[in-house]
């Protein structure tokens, strides 16, 4: 049986759509922050949108992927955030997001090295101690080649999932927008990457910013998921066996529900391709 | 020390505070024995949600302003009338079908609350909601029947214990006690009785929080009834939330429920954190105007 979910990312104004329409939505991705200093009447609330369908909780603020360990106490906000609602998973980028007690406000991608692959695995198990799950981990869009690297993106995920607990959130858009601005075959990433440790994808949309020539596409989360995602997508669905949970994060600029919806539907139609061509494969093997 | 060699005036200070007590422990228990987590709800359903809030009247109001907004129903000044080319088969709720079917001729909007024809369709909501707990079922009302004779017994029996030893005493001026006595017994009768559970009135709470972003943009909400989100938030928050001029019609039909809205507030929406750039609580700052080098995320 195919227990693969598909859903959309929790934002108060998407709220009658979401709730009038989750015979259509298997699953529905809070950001947690927003609720680690919320009010009880808020946290409340949430209990009561998990009891209606399930759902899981995205960090935005732990900054794992760096050589700085992570503070226990933001950690201990997680912990008592799933206590609480029991999310089906929860997941975090694999990004910086402070330094030196700077706040960026940026999910700034590291630098690709042994330094930040160790760092980086050292906080997913504080994460795993303190939160009594592993988060599911995502890949991050960025505008600059994080200086300092020494390796490429992929070999750097693959590294940290293959040396700790955690599951890969695969952010097609993310990856698309990345293979786009710095040269290279997302389909390529794709075959580099553990594809049995991918657990959950995003789909999001974006627009092209800079001057001519110059281009760079900005992952906005305020734009349709493109078609070449769901390619990515599909791709996918062929390689990875598993159940998948796709979750499309829509951030502003929101269409009818209706839309997204259509765009829910897309997705579904390209991982059932996906594992229609898988099968097809083996039969032929 | 017995309470009940208690002077006049120091017993009827006991008195009053037993029944504060008394009043408190009700109310408390009832609370604990009816909160439970939330159940599972058909939020599809704007007069299920409705009926919740406000019973019959809300659930009818929300109901004909639906029709309306899907040109089902038409309003005129204070008056509804079903167009002649609409049948009530164009409709699938048993509600919306006897709507159109009362509107058949042109009658005042308000009429719709006293059809007993029109209540009964909103009976299976109430059925829906005592089964979730969100309403008193025959159980629960058992319970509270229990919580308040126990009461009434408690201050009932000191009050008469009292009269009777002063009545033995020698003492007639027991009215103050047996006013007191009265007055705290008919108070437990009204806490007893809400018309929601505990947990009626934190789903109420909890679906206005979660739909705090829908009720912010009510003023851009437009009507043609292509999407779900008006008869949402009139069903969460009242018909008098729909405050665009599109639905300015619902002033003129329902004025009580327009001041009903006005009279009360609203509650905040969830706040993010450090990293909510964006207006909706997001992830990454959607309204960074792609300046800020996009979300990452």
């Amino acid at each position: 049986m195919n227990a693969d979910r598909f859903g959309l990312g929790w934002r108060p104004l998407l709220a009658a759509g979401i709730l009038a329409n989750l015979e259509r939505i298997d699953i529905v991705e809070v950001i947690a922050d927003d609720y680690f200093r919320a009010s009880r009447p808020e946290r409340r609330a949430l209990r009561t949108l998990a009891a209606q369908t399930p759902i899981t909780l995205h960090g935005v603020s732990l900054g794992l992927a760096s050589a700085v360990p992570v503070e226990p106490r933001r950690l201990n906000d997680m912990a008592r955030l799933c206590d609480e609602v029991s999310p089906r998973f929860w997941s975090e980028h694999l990004a910086f997001v402070r330094g030196g007690g700077i706040e960026l406000g940026h999910l700034a991608a590291p630098p690709r090295t042994e330094a930040t692959i160790a760092g980086t695995i050292a906080n997913l198990s504080r994460a795993k101690q303190i939160v009594g799950v592993a988060p599911q981990v995502e890949n991050v869009a960025t505008l600059i080649d994080p200086p300092g690297s020494d390796r490429d993106e992929a070999s750097w995920l693959s590294a940290i999932v293959r040396n700790s607990e955690s599951t890969i959130l695969l952010d097609l858009h993310n990856l698309y927008a990345n293979a786009l601005n710095f040269n290279f075959d997302a389909h390529d990433f794709l075959a580099r990457i553990p594809a049995e440790r991918i657990s959950t994808i995003h789909l999001a949309g974006g627009k092209w910013i800079g001057r001519h020539g110059a281009e760079r596409l900005l992952d906005d989360h305020l734009h349709d998921v493109p078609d070449p995602v769901y390619d990515l997508l599909e791709a996918i669905a062929a390689r990875a066996p598993q159940p998948l949970t796709v979750i499309i994060e829509r951030d502003g600029n929101f269409p009818a529900i209706e839309s997204l919806l259509a765009q829910l539907d897309r997705a579904r139609q390209a991982v059932a391709r996906g594992r229609a061509c898988a099968i097809t494969h083996e039969v032929a093997a | 020390m017995n309470p009940f060699d208690l002077r006049g005036p120091e017993f009827l200070l006991f008195f009053f505070v037993l029944s504060v007590l008394a009043l408190i422990a009700l109310v408390v228990t009832r609370k604990l024995a009816e909160s439970s987590a939330a159940p599972k709800l058909d939020l599809s359903d704007p007069y299920l949600i409705a009926y919740l809030r406000g019973a019959e009247p809300e659930t009818l109001r929300v109901a004909a302003v639906s029709l309306i907004d899907r040109g089902l129903l038409v309003a005129s000044g204070t008056q509804l009338k079903t167009p002649d080319n609409t049948s009530a088969e164009a409709v699938r709720r048993p509600i919306e079908k006897e709507l159109l079917r009362r509107f058949k001729r042109a009658d005042e909007a308000t009429a719709i609350f006293d059809d007993s024809r029109l209540k009964a369709t909103c009976k299976p909501y109430e059925q829906t909601l005592k089964h979730a707990g969100l309403l008193p079922s025959e159980s629960i009302v058992g319970a509270r029947w229990t919580r308040l004779l126990i009461v009434c017994a408690v201050l009932g029996g000191v009050a008469v214990v009292k009269i009777l030893i002063a009545l033995e005493r020698g003492r007639t001026n027991v009215w103050f006690l047996i006013i007191l006595a009265v007055v705290a017994m008919l108070l437990a009768a009204k806490i007893s009785f809400p018309r929601l559970t505990e947990s009626g009135k934190a789903m109420i709470a909890d679906l206005q929080n979660l739909y705090a972003g829908l009720k912010d943009r009510s003023l851009f909400l437009r009507t043609g009834g292509t999407t779900i989100e008006p008869m949402m938030l009139a069903a969460v928050f009242g018909v008098g939330a729909l405050e665009s001029a599109d639905f300015a019609f619902t002033r003129v039909l329902f004025p009580r429920a327009q001041a009903a809205a006005e009279s009360t507030s609203t509650c905040g929406s969830s706040t993010a954190g450090w990293y909510d750039a964006s207006s909706c609580g997001s992830s990454c700052g959607g309204g960074c105007g792609g300046g800020c080098g996009g979300c990452g995320g």
